[in-house]
């Protein structure tokens, strides 16, 4: 009778590989949103800015009327 | 920030169904490898992978040379988006593709053809994202990095058709490989299907994650305009 050999014992070689794939594509959406929150905060920084700036501008025009 | 258009968040759950799906193929329903075992399952992600970073390169290649035609900053936004993802999907290709190696060829790396013009197809694009950044000027930025990513895209059939025209160890998945090649397999029909659908999955990863990016790039740009603005007042 013909011995068949089984699979070589590689579980933990998948379980790295899909580890690895998991946590580039996991970081990469993280990154994405760390960039979006950093975004929504600049916009409210010049937002923010933008009103201040807009009184003072109206004043020095008024100044030199 | 707009807020997140509909079409986009239904783009987006159809992804993770289909993810979690391929995740279900690959693990339950692809079969063991005869010969390999259980490692053989890391190639339908890593072809996938591969796949995404092919196509990606690609549309930054078109969207480069649209965007010398009609001079129009969507197309850079669209090309220089496409890069980066596709920068992260070759990056998990050649990784998978090493960690794959370490049983079947007693190497994590060697230097094969397959191999090397990957990773040079890597670099290249690597470092599009890094020069890009130092270019102030954006309409000289988006001209370098159209002319930059339609000249580097031939780094992308060199790499799909190296392991057609050397001699190599890696592995022909459609076709015949080199006799010389290592951790070739006979797919079963289930086997076929979980690497078909973990392409289709990865295709609809890139055009969701394509679609966050752009919108990330068009409110970089609004932030950077209005910040001119004001110091302009």
């Amino acid at each position: 009778m013909l011995l068949q050999d089984a699979p070589a014992e590689t579980f933990n070689y998948m379980a790295f590989g899909y580890s690895v794939i998991l946590s580039i594509m996991g970081l990469y959406v993280l990154s994405l949103r760390s960039r979006f929150r950093n975004l929504e905060r600049d916009k409210e920084l010049l937002d923010e800015l933008s009103a201040k700036a807009e009184p003072s501008i109206e004043n020095s025009s008024d100044a030199t009327r | 920030m707009e807020p997140v258009p509909r079409n986009l968040k239904i783009l987006t759950g159809i992804t993770i169904v289909l993810f979690l799906t391929a995740l279900y193929m690959v693990f339950i329903y692809a079969p063991r490898e005869a010969i390999m075992g259980d490692v053989q399952r890391v190639f339908y992600f890593h072809v996938a992978a591969g796949w995404v970073g092919a196509l990606a390169f690609l549309v930054t290649a078109i969207a480069g040379g649209v965007y010398l035609a009609k001079r129009e900053p969507k197309w850079d936004r669209l090309a220089e988006s496409s890069v980066e993802i596709g920068v992260v999907f070759t990056l998990i290709n050649i990784s998978s593709g090493s960690i794959w190696a370490r049983p079947i060829w007693n190497t994590w790396w060697t230097w094969d053809p397959r191999l090397v013009t990957a990773t040079i197809m890597l670099l290249l694009y690597f470092a599009y994202l890094m020069l890009r950044q130092g270019i102030e000027d954006p309409d000289r930025r988006a001209r370098f990095g159209s002319v930059y990513g339609i000249a580097a895209f031939i780094s992308v059939p060199v790499t799909f058709l190296s392991i057609r025209l050397f001699r190599t160890i890696h592995p022909v998945v459609i076709g015949s490989s080199d006799p010389a090649a290592e951790g070739a397999f006979d797919m079963t029909a289930r086997m076929v299907q979980a690497l078909m659908f973990s392409v289709l999955t990865f295709t609809f990863v890139y055009a969701t994650l394509l679609r966050y990016r752009i919108r990330l790039g068009r409110g970089t740009e609004e932030v950077e305009k209005r910040k001119m603005e004001l110091i302009s007042l």
